[in-house]
């Protein structure tokens, strides 16, 4: 039976609305995109929908007490969740470089590592006693 | 030099965000030799340490980034560049000598108040956030009620959360962005509210932070109420009808222990207005000519201080002319005075910059009242522009090609955003 299926692609800040028409599992047509990166949204996100995405992980002896991160590859949708809490877990210390690697293979996948999104110097301040 | 304020300068820069980091790399490129950022956090790179999320540095970069990378990256080649920074300074006035010096009044940790002489000034102190004073929602005053920015720096600096059930009012992106933060860090949202009958956010915003979340999206509705004592306890939310009053009779309430407010941004123009420039009612920011000029010579203003921006690689660009002619003029160069002014007609709600040059190319950002498509924008009699789309949450740019204007001998442009003609194909916007 032929099925359709509506997105609104977030390639860009335009959001083409798009419209995939299916049989089963097999795609026979997409539409509403302006360009290719529609195209492509579409298709993954029938077939295997991801998203990247940032957060912040605790870090000791710096300026402030998160460190920026980012996953270096797309995690199954709903697995998000799952992934956010994993990398919740983590605690890093000052110094951190931006782009180093805090964790590899998030959730076993290989190649998706979280890496810090700035670095951050150790704070000759601080003290284990003021937190 | 890092931490270091001293001497004379060619063009001081107030505000180390990306529109004074811009600024001071413009200055810098122009052949300004002394340039100095003053800011008054702990360090320079403003807003985007906490904007941890991507969309930033497409069009500047041409990839995207964090906020912390792109503000990173610019700190390290503002460091290149040789331009002095000082952190943990406030600056509380700047006057003007007889021959045009200028001399701002900065507070300062280790040098306590001091005054530093300069030839031009670049302002760039960016903006703020509406609070709920300007809305003036009924209820109680309990705590629990915080900007959605502020909220932000709470969770992506500072590490705590503002509460664990939390209703957004205001669908613009700072607000999504937050929603889909807190559901990461372990909060629950209960909805996001907006009173107009669109949201004010990219869709892709809304696609990811609410719809991947399951968050409800709640139109043409507001927050009528706050109830609690010591914390917000719940709120009354209310559909609004056309003259945008809440609709009681169809009110309901949403438990929650916090609301955040993401309702709109405020240049930050104190610094300005003591300074006695003329400002701009619709923008909230400085009036100022095609080199980025306020109406006090040797003045000039970039970035959200001028008008709110919605990407920061518009911001970049706009500071670096700024710091361009900021750097030029400490070098002595005097352009002549503009003798075209901008004004903004249909659909128009403000346009920047406010007069123009004829002997140069001009890039004209803009906001319209409502939306609108497809359509054009008119130029005078001068040039017509067909787009796709128009929305007011989206700034429009366009440039103004000297020889245009080498035909043109008035001394007003009337600006216009205009239903398409029917019957021509659009491309795209």
């Amino acid at each position: 039976m032929v099925k359709a299926k509506e997105y609104t692609c977030i390639g860009c800040p335009i959001g083409c609305p798009l419209q995939l028409i299916h049989k089963g599992s097999k795609i026979t047509e997409i539409s509403g995109n302006e360009c290719d990166r529609g195209a492509k949204y579409a298709k993954q996100e029938f077939t295997d929908p991801r998203r990247e995405f940032s957060t912040t992980v605790e870090i000791i002896g710096a300026r402030w007490k998160r460190l920026p991160v980012k996953v270096t590859g797309p995690v199954e949708k709903g697995r998000v969740l799952d992934a956010a809490r994993k990398i919740h877990e983590l605690q890093v210390k000052a110094p951190v470089k931006l782009g180093q690697v805090m964790l590899k293979d998030l959730l076993g996948e290989k190649g998706i590592d979280v890496v810090a999104c700035r670095s951050m110097e150790w704070n000759p301040s601080y003290s284990l006693s003021s937190r | 030099m890092l931490g270091r304020m001293e001497g004379k300068y060619d063009v001081v820069v107030v505000g180390g965000g990306p529109a004074g980091m811009g600024a001071a790399l413009g200055a810098r490129d122009s052949g300004a030799e002394r340039v100095l950022i003053l800011d008054r956090e702990g360090e320079a790179g403003g807003i985007l340490w906490q904007c941890i999320h991507s969309g930033f540095g497409l069009h500047y970069f041409r990839e995207e980034l964090t906020g912390p990378e792109y503000a990173q990256r610019f700190l390290e080649k503002v460091v290149d560049h040789d331009v002095d920074l000082a952190t943990n300074s406030y600056v509380s006035g700047i006057s003007v000598d007889s021959d045009g010096t200028k001399n701002v009044r900065v507070m300062n940790e280790k040098q306590g108040l001091v005054s530093i002489n300069t030839k031009s000034v670049v302002l760039s102190m960016g903006c703020r956030e509406r609070t709920r004073g300007s809305i003036r929602i009924p209820g109680t005053r309990p705590s629990g009620i915080l900007t959605a920015g502020l909220a932000q720096k709470l969770v992506n600096l500072k590490g705590y959360l503002p509460g664990r059930r939390v209703a957004i009012l205001g669908s613009g992106d700072i607000g999504l962005i937050m929603a889909r933060r807190l559901i990461l860090e372990g909060c629950e949202v209960v909805g996001v509210f907006e009173i107009m009958p669109y949201s004010n956010g990219l869709s892709r915003n809304v696609v990811q932070c609410l719809d991947d979340f399951g968050i409800p999206l709640h139109l043409s509705t507001t927050v009528a109420y706050i109830h609690g004592q010591d914390r917000v306890e719940k709120i009354t939310v209310a559909p609004v009808g056309k003259d945008f009053k809440p609709d009681m009779s169809r009110a309901w309430e949403e438990q929650c222990d916090t609301l955040l407010l993401s309702i709109g941004l405020i240049p930050e123009n104190e610094l300005s207005l003591s300074l006695g420039i003329l400002m701009d009612v619709v923008t909230g920011g400085p009036r100022v000519s095609s080199t980025l000029e306020t109406s006090m010579p040797g003045v000039f203003a970039s970035g959200n201080v001028l008008h709110v921006h919605d990407l920061v690689d518009f911001v970049t660009r706009e500071s670096m002319l700024a710091g361009q002619f900021a750097g030029e003029w400490a070098q002595g160069v005097r352009r002549p005075e503009d003798n075209i002014r901008l004004l903004p007609g249909d659909n128009v709600r403000y346009c920047i910059p406010h007069t123009l040059s004829p002997e140069r190319e001009h890039t004209v950002y803009m906001r319209c009242k409502a939306a609108m498509k497809p359509c054009r924008i008119r130029v005078g009699n001068l040039m017509e522009k067909k787009l796709r789309f128009v929305v007011p949450a989206e700034i429009i740019i366009f440039k103004i090609k000297p020889d245009l204007l080498d035909k043109f001998s008035g001394d007003s442009l009337r600006i216009d955003i205009l239903p398409a003609k029917k019957g021509k194909r659009y491309g795209k916007g």
